[in-house]
């Protein structure tokens, strides 16, 4: 069986989480998917570029792999600490719009750097895996430990202060909480979340370009968040993994698959406000300690 | 090497079109206080809709492939019932995105994402019926015009000058029908507070339509000039103008008409200043302002200040 | 005038607040002293919530500081505020709605709730230790504010006087020394005022606070409070012990729906 698509889908939940954590703090950021492409990067030209990082051998060693991921994790953090500080001032559509204006300035940039391919980009991206189930084992492996920490904030007290600036940011602020630093933390979060994503993914494409990064990526990967559902870290993942194989399922109606999608997104929150998951239908399913502020602890 | 003149006409007229395109937004945003995502798409059509009645063909590779409509009407009804026809479409879109949300009273980021699904269709409708391919508006669609004319010592395009007219009279038309009419004025009672307006028998549901009439107008006629100015470079081609509106949208300050055209008049001029080493960084010019006018005046040029009440 | 108890907690010093042409405070002093409770009185739009506004830190004020123990507030947000051992309730509720009553309350207790973030990753037992010290905490504030029984439900679905009250307990969470309660006893029934006052009492009392309170029913004012401001358009018209001010001509000609001599409408 071929591992391609659920590698893509693992993928696409990532993204899904890196969209959620901004949000779950009321933070609408569609920064996503210019930390992907800036992981990307990183992956394209280290493991291109640097020719010690290759090790002679046949498929790229793991190692490097991981230090590719370090080192993308870090620029991306950096870069939100940097750019997230100004920015995380900005309330609802201000925020929204800054967002789609990093994304493609990063998309602007990216087209033009002399380092970054231009508009073919980089290929032949080295393989660390024989086959897509490599990534999908990895993929699944970071999917894991983030979903981990998503159930994780649920018992800290950083979740509970996420959940208290989203619902009122200046009521949290009077208890105390620095609101600035936990927009700041979960920016970061999904930054590096959002980079990790793309180093795998550059690898798994063995092609990486500007155009992993656009507009349209920012809000395919909103779209997984408000579909599955904004209020548990459950539901960004079911809504990655469904609607990124939803248009692969659809090929069979050829041209009409991406009306299809269109029609999907369009309807899912008519006939879904919250989302398809919700902490109330979470809790209708598996009945746990009812007093803890809805988050689906048992799942991780 | 163009003069400087030229320069400036061309940032000018480039700017226009970014003001009307945030004009349309700035229309749907003051009454609902959301971006309508599918403009861009509209915005498209309206270009395409202006091709077909000016009587250019369909061509290969769509459903549509060989179809040319019987007629081939003067560029300016052309233009109109382009306008029209997209003023529909984005009525269209405000039933079947935002009514159904609207009656739930969901949250504003969920308009977000239905806009942009009724755009992904749109366009992709578009894709399916008149192919991916791009569409160049026909040799002498401005009729007996000539194709440039001279001002002030510098020969200019035509369709440049027509395309600031054009935009100078709709940009009047809209403000005397804000501030000078009955509708107008009703609009903006219901963007004001749409509770008060309806105690005041202001019908908001009709006066929402008509918003979104005027915008998906807007949009649809600045399509169609950039169509004829430029040329249709495919089903997208309306998205990264879209996005750059945004950007003069928030620069000018959400909610301010005088604000989009001048935001819009701005962008389009540094555009038109960068020079050509750098021209690939043009795209990025709109955004950077963007930036810029967020950080140290976030209500934009023109823009009202932040409400901070407690 | 009375004589100002010896040291204050907290002092405003010629407060003024203006926000475009509306001049919300005008030239404020007064002083709070530790264990009082003050109120705060004046008709409709005097200012009150504004000077609470400036005190935690929401509104900047245009003159004039606030002291707390001797130190200025200026230029501190709201966060830093709270740190420093003020809480305020909301004089149009502002809970958490989306949280469950349980957790409004343990936000409140940010401060004292923080763990190692390896053991809170983990589930350590250390961390789980803890967390069950900070629920017990929280649970014996629900239970002094009759809530125990509604800890697990959202904060949204409540009656309005258990919002009221719950509102008064997240902000006893924050652990203040100084509590600011904006018109804790608007839209109660006399019943649910007596016990109001009885409880605002008796937590003064348990916590040592004290407690500067904003309410438009005079009587209940002049039964609670140990001293209390008049505020009118801006400007503090009267400062004295329940008995003087009740005396005073000038709030009575304020309530009485006069405007103060000189002052355009
Ligand atoms: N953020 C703000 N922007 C503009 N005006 C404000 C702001 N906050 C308060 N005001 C104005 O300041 C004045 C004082 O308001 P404030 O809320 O302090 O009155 P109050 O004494 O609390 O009245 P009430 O008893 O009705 O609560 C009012 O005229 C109000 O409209
Ligand atoms: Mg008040």
């Amino acid at each position: 069986m071929d591992a391609t698509l659920p590698v893509q889908m693992v993928l696409g939940a990532l993204l899904g989480l890196s969209v959620y954590l901004p949000l779950a703090t009321g933070q609408l950021s569609l920064a996503t998917p210019g930390f992907y492409v800036i992981g990307g990067y990183v992956a394209a030209l280290l493991s291109t570029g640097v020719a010690a990082l290759g090790g002679g051998e046949p498929s790229y060693p793991l190692p490097s792999l991981l230090l590719e991921m370090g080192l993308a994790a870090l620029l991306a953090a950096a870069v939100a600490v940097v750019i997230g500080r100004p920015v995380l001032k900005l309330r609802g559509i201000y925020l929204a719009i800054a967002t789609i204006a990093l994304v493609e300035i990063l998309r602007v940039l990216n087209l033009n750097l002399p380092f970054t391919g231009g508009a073919v980009g980089i290929f032949a991206i080295p393989q660390p895996f024989a086959d897509p189930w490599g990534y999908l084992l990895l993929s699944a492996l970071l999917l894991a430990a983030v979903c981990w920490l998503c159930a994780r904030l649920g018992a800290m007290r950083l979740g509970r202060a996420q959940a208290a600036v989203r619902d009122d940011e200046l009521a949290a602020a009077c208890m105390g909480i620095d609101t600035a630093q936990v927009k700041l933390t979960a920016f970061v979060i999904s930054a590096v979340i959002a980079a990790l994503t793309g180093v795998i993914s550059a690898h798994f494409l063995n092609t990486w370009n500007a155009r992993q990064g656009s507009f349209d990526a920012s809000i395919t990967t909103l779209a997984f968040v408000v579909f599955g559902g904004s209020r548990t870290w459950v539901g960004p993942v079911l809504g990655g993994l469904v609607l990124t194989a939803l248009p692969e399922l659809l090929r069979p109606v050829g041209d009409l698959r991406l009306i299809v999608y269109g029609l999907v997104i369009l309807a899912g929150p008519v006939v879904f406000p919250q989302g398809v998951i919700t902490p109330e239908r979470l809790q209708h399913w598996a009945r746990h300690r009812p007093w803890r502020r809805p988050s689906p602890r048992a799942g991780a | 090497m163009d003069t400087l003149l030229q320069i400036l006409f061309n940032g000018l007229s480039v700017g226009a079109v970014y003001a009307l395109f945030a004009l349309g937004y700035t229309l749907v945003f003051s009454v609902l206080g959301v971006i309508n995502f599918a403009q861009g798409a509209v915005f498209t059509l309206g270009a395409y809709f202006t091709y077909l009645f000016i009587g250019g063909g369909v061509g290969s590779n769509g459903a549509l492939a060989g179809l040319q409509l019987p007629f081939a009407l003067p560029f300016w009804l052309a233009l109109l019932l382009a306008g029209l026809a997209a003023a529909l479409v984005s009525v269209g879109v405000e039933a079947v995105a935002f009514r159904p949300l609207r009656r739930r009273g969901a949250e504003p980021l969920l308009y977000l994402i239905t806009s942009l699904g009724a755009g992904v269709i749109l366009v992709n409708l578009i894709q399916i019926l008149m192919g991916a391919e791009g569409y160049a508006l026909p040799a002498g669609a401005l009729g007996w015009l000539p194709v440039t004319i001279t001002l002030a010592g510098a020969s200019v395009r035509t369709v440049q000058v027509l395309l600031l007219l054009v935009a100078a009279v709709v940009v009047l038309a809209l403000t005397w029908w804000l501030e000078g009419t009955r509708g107008g004025r009703a609009l903006q009672a219901v963007a004001e507070d749409a509770t008060t307006a309806r105690l005041l028998g202001i019908d908001s549901d009709a006066m929402i339509r008509l918003s979104f009439a005027a915008s998906g107008f807007l949009a649809g006629i600045s399509g169609g000039l950039v169509g004829l100015s430029l040329s249709i470079t495919g089903p997208y081609f309306g998205i990264g103008f879209g996005l750059k509106a945004l950007g003069v949208l928030v620069l000018g300050g959400l909610g301010s008409v005088p604000g989009a055209v001048l935001a819009g008049l701005i962008v389009g001029l540094a555009e038109a200043l960068v020079p050509g080493e750098w021209s690939g960084y043009k795209d990025a010019v709109a955004y950077a302002f963007l930036f810029a006018v967020l950080l140290l005046r976030p209500r934009g040029l023109l823009g009202r200040p932040l409400d901070t009440r407690v | 005038m009375s004589t100002l108890p010896a040291p204050a907690l907290l002092r405003a010093e010629g407060v003024g607040c203006r926000f475009g042409g509306v001049r919300a405070l005008s030239n404020v002093n007064l002083a709070v002293g530790e264990g009082e409770i003050f109120g705060l009185i004046g008709p409709n739009g005097a200012g009150k919530t504004t000077l609470f506004n400036v005190i935690s830190g929401l509104t900047r004020a245009s003159e004039g500081r606030v002291l707390w123990r001797g130190g200025s507030l200026e230029g501190l947000g709201p966060e830093r505020i709270s740190r420093c051992g003020i809480a305020r309730t909301f004089q149009n509720l502002r809970l958490f709605d989306n949280l469950s009553v349980l957790d409004n309350v343990r936000v409140g207790m940010h401060r004292v709730a923080g763990a190692p973030l390896a053991g809170a990753l983990l589930a350590s037992p250390a961390f789980r230790r803890r967390q069950a010290e900070v629920q017990d905490q929280a649970m014996e504030l629900l239970e002094l504010f009759d809530l125990a029984a509604l800890a697990p439900q959202r904060a949204a679905d409540l009656a309005y006087g258990d919002r009221r009250r719950l509102e008064m307990a997240r902000a006893l969470a924050t652990g203040p020394s100084l509590l600011l309660l904006d018109e804790p006893a608007a839209g109660m029934n006399p019943a649910e005022k007596d016990d109001l006052c009885a409880r605002i009492a008796r937590i003064r009392e348990r916590f040592a606070l004290t407690v500067l309170i904003i309410e438009h029913h005079v009587p209940l004012m002049m039964r609670l409070c140990d001293r209390l401001a008049v505020l009118n358009f801006g400007e503090r018209i009267a400062l004295g012990s329940p008995e003087e001010v009740r005396h005073d001509p000038r709030v009575i000609e304020a309530y009485l729906g006069g405007r103060p001599a000189g002052q355009d409408p």
